[in-house]
């Protein structure tokens, strides 16, 4: 066991299925020496040599194609956007062609790839350095989508990924980056299936569902609501495309209110889905609407950085209001 | 192997050119193949014509969709073909490439059954007309979207020079695809890479009605190699020798570790682009007329005869023959029948997810998967 962050995690369960299996390669914007931006690749270039870690031209269409092309020919690349926000000049080669390879050639070719991409606000980056886009790829059936929140289901869910056999738009907390050490088993097998939903807490009074960086303040949230006697269940969705609906609904079911957070935008979000679900599903079980806890319907904002998240305390009003009603 | 003399200079002004429309070798290097490599194409060349002929008949009886005519395409196609090793290299076509599909090794009832989407369709009736792909002779499946594919023909690429084993991958597309940003991005990261493949443009003047002035200022698309730091050819696309020359050419060059080339067809498509499109808005007859008399399976057909390979009863053979081949390939994909509505919930992933299953059985609740889709 190694006490390590997110962003080490991601540099570790790189090189271990690396080490582990020689068909897989890195490729991305400085990912070689730089070890990239955020050091996510870091180590790699030394160790596994340019033509496993490739430093790519700045083009993301060209990084995520050729990642396809790869991937056809029998590798397993994982591409690095630098950040999310970068993705969509790469949008049409995951939306066109890695997500609809197996259906339109009956399965013929596959596309087994994995697209990093660092997402998140509240770090002072604008709405160019903080959006949450899962919702976009959420809406494109042939990929999968996760947004873990910790070093543990970071290392799960890479390797899962890596191991697969079909496209994963791996998101990673970058606010979370460094805020969260945490023991992470030396298993090289380290397993967290894609599309299973963990519970954080147990709790009777409320569900708060979450995923991805807003996982940090709705557990935050969950400490307060227990300080005021209030008992909330935390359940870390990690996996979006496809989602472990039904672990939701056996929760919700039982508890009766649910309050849904994410910090991207909230029309059309992935939370709007889970709630959509649990109305059209668990209605006569509910004692209160679902209720969402989002960013707004703007562009990422600059001066209003941290307001603009969903914090505790928009956290906790919403879970006073599914109480009282 | 090529000689000396049959040397192509990259970026020559004139289009690479071995037989006139005469049907006269007037290449600068004496005529060196086999013959029954030579008379292989002709067969292809009046295979694949046939083919489009009948396809345009099926879509007029409703039973195919949509008909993307590559007539006038048929040199270039056929003439690349014969320049790579089929299951060995990697070929990422686009829309227009059934005679190129065709001439690697395609089945004949693998393609009509695409085209039909019937249960005879190994890509199970996933996608529209015109998108071949075949698993077994590493031709990528196409996608409709233009130049989409061009990103991924160079990952396949750096994958093969990765392997090392001298593969290499050929990438086609059309003249419209050179304006889209995946176009540029794939070309420069080849040239960065120095990546096997060869980049081939199908050059028929027009990206549906747009005409290539109105396409790019650059006079041709062969230019725009220098930037990307590779070869560029023009060659005659109307010449099926010329395009098999000049492709070979850059095919050895790629597995000789000398990087990609970039190669630029003169072509023509007689028809419109589509079924759905009507190119007497956009184009004078008499500019149609003047390619047709260019057609390369005529040319071919004058080249042989004048070498004694080919007679008037050799072609009637031929057509009689590529003509049953054609009806029984019709008859076996019609005869499969429909694909069921249950086969658009398979494929999606590796195994279906949570969600998926659950729509599959509510619409199985309300409709039998086996009933033929509509």
């Amino acid at each position: 066991m190694a006490v390590q962050t997110i962003v080490q995690t991601v540099a570790r369960t790189l090189a271990e299925e690396m080490a582990r299996d020689e068909r897989v390669v890195v490729l991305g914007e400085d990912v070689g020496k730089r070890g990239g931006v955020f050091l996510a690749t870091e180590g790699l270039f030394d160790r596994f040599g340019p033509d496993r870690v490739i430093d790519t031209p700045l083009a993301e269409a060209a990084i995520i194609g050729a990642a396809v092309g790869m991937a056809v020919h029998g590798l397993r690349p994982v591409a690095e956007i630098q950040f999310a926000d970068y993705v969509f000049p790469g949008f049409d080669q995951l939306v066109s062609q890695a997500a609809k390879l197996r259906y339109r050639s009956g399965g013929a070719f596959t596309a087994p790839m994995v697209v990093r991409l660092p997402a998140g606000g509240g770090v002072a980056g604008g709405h160019h350095h903080s959006q949450n886009p899962e919702a976009h790829f959420v809406h494109t059936p042939g990929l999968q989508v996760v947004y873990p929140s910790t070093p543990n289901d970071v290392k799960g869910l890479l390797k899962s990924a890596v191991r697969g056999d079909d496209p994963v738009v791996f998101m990673e907390p970058k606010r979370l980056y460094r805020a969260i050490k945490e023991e992470v088993p030396d298993d090289p097998d380290h397993l967290v299936p894609i599309g299973q939903a963990v519970v954080r807490r147990a709790g009777d009074d409320v569900v708060l569902v979450s995923y991805g960086a807003s996982m940090s303040e709705t557990l935050r949230a969950a400490d307060a609501l227990a300080e005021q006697g209030i008992s909330a269940e935390v359940i870390d969705l990690r996996s979006l495309l496809p989602w472990d609906e039904d672990l939701v609904l056996e929760r919700v079911a039982r508890v009766g209110r649910v309050v849904v957070v994410s910090e991207a935008p909230r029309t059309g979000s992935f939370a709007s889905e889970v709630a959509a679900t649990i109305a059209e599903e668990a209605l006569d079980l509910l004692e209160a609407p679902p209720v969402r806890v989002t960013g707004f319907d703007t562009p990422y904002p600059y001066a209003q950085d941290r307001a603009y998240l969903p914090g505790p305390d928009r956290i906790l009003h919403a879970v006073q209001r599914v109480l009282d009603y | 192997m090529i000689g000396k003399t049959q040397r192509f200079e990259p970026f020559a002004e004139a289009p690479v050119r071995v037989i006139d429309e005469a049907g006269q070798w007037i290449a600068p290097f004496a005529y060196n193949l086999d013959d029954d490599f030579v008379r292989g194409m002709y067969r292809d060349l009046v295979r694949a014509r046939r083919l489009d002929e009948r396809l345009s008949t099926l879509q007029r009886q409703g039973k195919v969709s949509f008909v993307a005519s590559a007539a006038g395409h048929e040199g270039a196609q056929v003439g690349m073909a014969r320049a790579i090793e089929p299951g060995r290299d990697w070929l990422y076509p686009y829309y227009r490439d059934l005679p190129l599909a065709l001439a690697v090794g395609w089945p004949l009832a693998e393609a009509i059954a695409q085209q039909m989407a019937t249960r005879a369709d190994p890509a199970r009736g996933r996608q529209m007309p015109a998108h071949p792909g075949s698993a077994a002779l590493n031709l990528f499946t196409v996608a409709s979207p233009i130049a989409s594919h061009v990103p991924p023909a160079v990952g396949t690429a750096i994958a093969q020079k990765l392997a090392g084993q001298g593969d290499v991958t050929l990438c086609t597309f059309g003249d419209g695809a050179t304006s889209e940003g995946d176009w540029h991005a794939a070309l420069n990261l080849a040239g960065a890479q120095g990546a096997p493949v060869v980049f081939f443009c199908e050059n028929n003047g027009y990206a549906i009605s747009v005409a290539f002035r109105h396409q790019s200022g650059s006079v041709d698309v062969a230019t725009k190699a220098h930037a990307y730091g590779m070869p560029g050819y023009r060659v005659d696309g109307m010449d099926a020798l010329a395009c098999y020359f000049v492709t070979r050419q850059a095919v050895e060059a790629a597995r000789d570790g000398l990087g990609p080339s970039l190669v630029e067809a003169f072509v023509y498509r007689y028809g419109a682009h589509s079924n759905a499109d009507d190119d007497a808005r956009y184009r004078p007859a008499d500019e149609v007329a003047a390619w047709r008399r260019r057609d390369p399976i005529g040319r071919m057909r004058r080249f042989l005869e004048g070498r004694g390979l080919w007679d008037d009863a050799a072609e009637a053979a031929l057509a009689a023959e590529l003509k049953a081949e054609l009806d029984a390939a019709v008859r076996a994909v019609e005869a499969a029948g429909p694909v069921p509505l249950g086969w658009m919930f398979d494929d999606v992933l590796a195994s279906p997810s949570l969600q998926l299953r659950k729509q599959r059985a509510a619409l199985a609740a309300q409709r039998d998967l086996e009933e033929p889709a509509r």
